[in-house]
């Protein structure tokens, strides 16, 4: 494993990566580059940004052109039509499914990735919602404004329907407060724990009172807004809900969470230094709180590409799912992404359904007893196919072939390893893949898949 | 009799797998913890008796008046209820609730409600799981959820609370914190391939502490498997329930006790009981399903050692009026029992029979405030505060000997 000296990353924290002898630009960091900014990337990718260097991949996963492969023609308006059906229909099922299609077949997996972030972030459950036109609207917020400065984001979610279905808005009026929305405008969506204080709560939720909706739509009552004065965080006036939002975007506190949830969806457990952290949020200050501005520092950074940030991450169930599809290039014929779905529900993930308002308890807690045998089970599932919706079984042979391997189980299962880890195994730990595939009476395509998920179900493979 | 450590030590010993293991697989350690532990360590598994049960055709006050009044088509015969006193009987499909409480492990709440009673089912089962009377607070959060929220310390991601059956968690469950999820099948915990990852580790223990973690909860999660796997072919022949869905998942929360599952709730849902119509056969069978399948889950547990941990609570989101309509049903009311099995209980009946000619608008006048019997479990059953989770102090209920 690869230290930079703390002494310098102090100084220098997220200083450009430049490919050298202890980090070269290697399989295994490309691997991890779509890992961590997306959900994984074909054999092709890889070997295209293997070749084009780290510049130029990281600017296409920027610009939301990571994908070669799997994008079907007319994707955006395709995926518009099954996103307005999914709404109309009623049923929750299908905008899952409208979501993983987004996350399999789109252009853009770092805005997918982005606008999961979002929503694990502003965790809204259609369990209360109960309206799916509104989580789609959210949800395509979170989307459209996943690398912009985070004001318009917070702006934009906390005006919207489902929001404010879900944090009880229209309950608190003037002399009958509920200070749901407010609490965890503060708690979760902004400051953190810390900053404030119960009586910030009760004074912002007054301010807050008179936001209401009317068919669908944010309206401000005044009638019912509280306008006496309020103290909120230490400063007095006749507050109004937009006033709260715009102290607490102020906040430094603020940064510093945002510049938490960018560590948390790209880097490992564990490897941010506080210096680190404190640096990106104050990046984040100085750039209007521009997420794609730390996003992009982050990825391009010495401590992205360190080797203590490879495969120290947690992956999470939607990734775990979609990760493994776009890997082998199951695209045509696709798997169900109804069926995808569920097994991310599955995995302990479900899609627009985050168990509570502070989202999924993330990294190590993803892996329960249920979830870790879902995976083995998905894995199972995926190269036999018809258990993920698809007519045929996962050609694990063909595709090897189609990428210039042979057809015996060793090489196989080192082109596995490298697509999926990106790491080369030792042959004692190749001849353990083997001896754990138990018998497959000499069928090699058989054999061939069975290691494929294997592979996937290796406690190597749960992380990233 | 077989204690709780014996339980273990043979679960230990039976373990093949212990020896893959570098340490105790977790849902065992979890398990010798809770043997240890008090009040943390006990369940509570929540029966939610849905539609409106007829309280009044279940716990029969034979010798009201009223009773033959408003009860004609629907009239039990007095010979054939199984008699608690000279004035209450049970009804006759509650043979094996009648055995338990003769065995010292029933209590009947009787006559519970709430003021100002509401009628329709979705309001009044939004009432009894969350504690809350205003309509704003029917979607937010239950009982049980905010007393997890409040009083137990809960570490991230840790199920609290799990609901054996389809669909998502219910009201009583939600917290802000508190993490309820579902489970339906003990098919989730089943691997349905040959691939074993455990045998690609290499011996070596994992000098990283994340890789190591993974391991660890990997041979957890496997043996765990393996051990819900074996319990299943085997608990078939060891305990007898009765073949209905409320008896199957009641076993399963049996099979996930016997492994040392972390939660401490379990909540199930049985239907059926908003008997408009020709209500006689279908009560009928409705309260045997009911009585069998938890005496089975009772003696099950006691063979297994884990009877003084766990207390079932069966509720309904109402009791039905006491005139019967002219369907030979009846529709919705107010007051109904309330149903508390388990070790450690004051058997019997609690609170007053409900008076049939004493009524308010046609209906019985509650007795004891539901919220009663829920501070009295989290109190003294739980261990958790009441405060948040009722919004108010509660006098609580002898319902427990201790």
């Amino acid at each position: 494993m690869t230290e930079t000296p703390s002494a310098v990353r102090a100084a220098k924290p997220w200083a450009p990566y430049v490919p050298s002898e202890e980090a070269p630009w290697n399989l295994r960091r490309v691997v991890h580059l779509h890992r961590r900014a997306g959900f994984a990337a074909t054999w092709s990718e890889i070997q295209r940004d293997l070749a084009d260097g780290p510049k130029a991949s990281i600017d296409r996963i920027l610009a939301g052109k990571a994908c070669s492969q799997g994008v079907p023609e007319g994707f955006s308006k395709t995926a518009a039509l099954l996103g307005d059906a999914a709404a109309a229909s009623g049923d929750p099922a299908r905008l899952k499914a409208w979501w993983i299609y987004r996350m399999l077949f789109g252009p853009d997996p770092l805005g997918e990735r982005l606008a999961l972030m979002w929503h694990n972030h502003f965790a809204t459950s259609n369990l209360k919602v109960e309206n799916l036109d509104a989580m789609r609207r959210q949800n395509e917020g979170f989307r459209e404004l996943a690398r912009a400065p985070f004001g318009e984001l917070l702006n934009r979610t906390v005006h919207d329907p489902a929001l404010l279905i879900w944090l009880d808005a229209p309950a608190n009026r003037k002399g009958h407060p509920n200070e749901n929305l407010a609490r965890e405008l503060m708690e979760l969506f902004t400051l953190g724990i810390g900053p404030f204080t119960e009586d910030d709560v009760k004074e912002s939720a007054q301010a807050l009172t008179g936001w209401t909706l009317a068919e669908d739509q944010f309206t401000e009552i005044a009638a019912r807004h509280d306008s006496g004065e309020k103290t909120i965080l230490g400063r007095k006036g006749r507050w109004k809900g937009d006033d709260v939002v715009r102290m607490l975007l102020e906040h430094p506190a603020t940064a510093e969470r945002l510049a938490m949830r960018i560590c948390e969806l790209l880097m490992s457990e564990g490897v941010v230094s506080s210096t680190e952290q404190h640096a990106l949020a104050q990046e984040l200050r100085d750039n209007d709180l521009n997420i794609g501005r730390g996003v992009e520092t982050v990825l391009r950074s010495e401590a992205f590409f360190a080797g203590r940030n490879l495969g120290r991450r947690v992956l999470g169930p939607v990734e775990f799912v979609i990760g493994a599809a776009r890997a082998l290039e199951l695209f045509e014929p696709p798997s169900s992404t109804l069926v995808l779905a569920e097994w991310a529900g599955r995995l302990g993930q479900d899609l627009f359904y985050p168990p509570n308002v502070g989202g999924w308890p993330a990294g190590r807690a993803w892996l329960t007893t249920r979830s870790l045998i879902g995976r083995a089970n998905y894995a199972a599932a995926l190269v036999e196919g018809t258990r993920v919706g698809r007519p045929t079984a996962l050609d694990a042979l063909g595709l090897a072939l189609k990428h210039g391997q042979g057809s015996d189980l060793d090489p196989v299962t080192g082109f596995y390893l490298q697509l999926i880890l990106g790491i080369e195994p030792s042959p004692a730990w190749q001849k353990r893949l083997t001896a754990a595939l138990g018998s497959t009476n000499g069928n090699k395509a058989e054999a061939a898949r069975r290691m494929v998920a294997l592979v996937m179900a290796m406690p190597e493979a749960q992380v990233n | 009799m077989f204690s709780r450590r014996d339980f273990l030590a043979t679960t230990l010993r039976s373990s093949t797998l212990l020896a893959l293991a570098p340490a105790v697989p977790g849902f065992l350690a979890q398990t010798a913890r809770a043997a240890k532990a008090e009040k943390d360590s006990r369940i509570l598994v929540v029966i939610q008796l849905d539609g409106g049960n007829d309280g009044i055709n279940t716990v029969v006050p034979f010798a009201d008046e009223g009773y033959a009044k408003y009860r004609k088509a629907l009239r039990l015969s007095t010979e054939r209820l199984i008699k608690i006193n000279d004035r209450v009987g049970l009804h006759a499909s509650l043979g094996d609730a009648a055995k338990l409480l003769e065995s010292g492990r029933l209590a009947i709440v009787q006559g519970v409600g709430y003021p100002n009673p509401s009628r329709s089912h979705f309001q009044s089962m939004a009432i009894w799981q969350s504690a809350r009377f205003d309509p704003e607070e029917h979607r937010s959060f239950g009982w049980l959820g905010r007393a997890f929220d409040d009083g137990a310390k809960i570490a991230a991601g840790e199920t609290t609370s799990l609901l054996i059956g389809s669909g998502p968690p219910p009201l009583a469950l939600r917290g802000r914190r508190a993490v309820a999820s579902a489970m339906e099948r003990t098919e989730d915990f089943a691997l349905d391939s040959k691939i074993d990852p455990r045998r690609t580790f290499s011996g070596v223990t994992p000098s990283d502490d994340l890789t190591a973690f993974v391991q660890r909860s990997m041979l957890d999660a496997y043996s765990t498997s393996e051990h819900l796997t074996h319990l299943g072919r085997t608990s078939a022949g060891q305990a007898n329930y009765p073949s209905n869905g409320l008896a199957t998942r009641l076993q399963l929360i049996s099979q996930l006790l016997k492994i040392g599952f972390g939660a401490r709730v379990f909540y199930t849902v049985h239907g059926g009981f908003d008997t408009h119509s020709t209500q006689l056969p279908r009560h009928s069978e409705l309260l045997f399903q009911v009585s069998s399948s938890l005496r089975a889950f009772l003696d099950d547990l006691a063979a297994a050692g884990l009877a003084e941990r766990v207390l079932v609570l069966a509720f309904s989101e109402f009791g039905r009026r006491v005139a019967e309509n002219s369907s030979q049903g009846t529709d919705h009311g107010t007051a109904g029992p309330v149903f508390l099995a388990g070790a450690g209980l004051r058997a019997g009946l609690v609170g007053d029979t409900p008076n049939l000619l004493d009524l308010q608008d046609g209906d019985l006048k509650w007795g004891i405030d539901f919220r009663r019997i829920y501070a009295t479990i989290l109190e003294e059953w739980l261990g958790l505060p009441t405060r948040t989770a009722l919004a108010g102090t509660f006098e609580r209920l002898p319902l427990f000997t201790g």
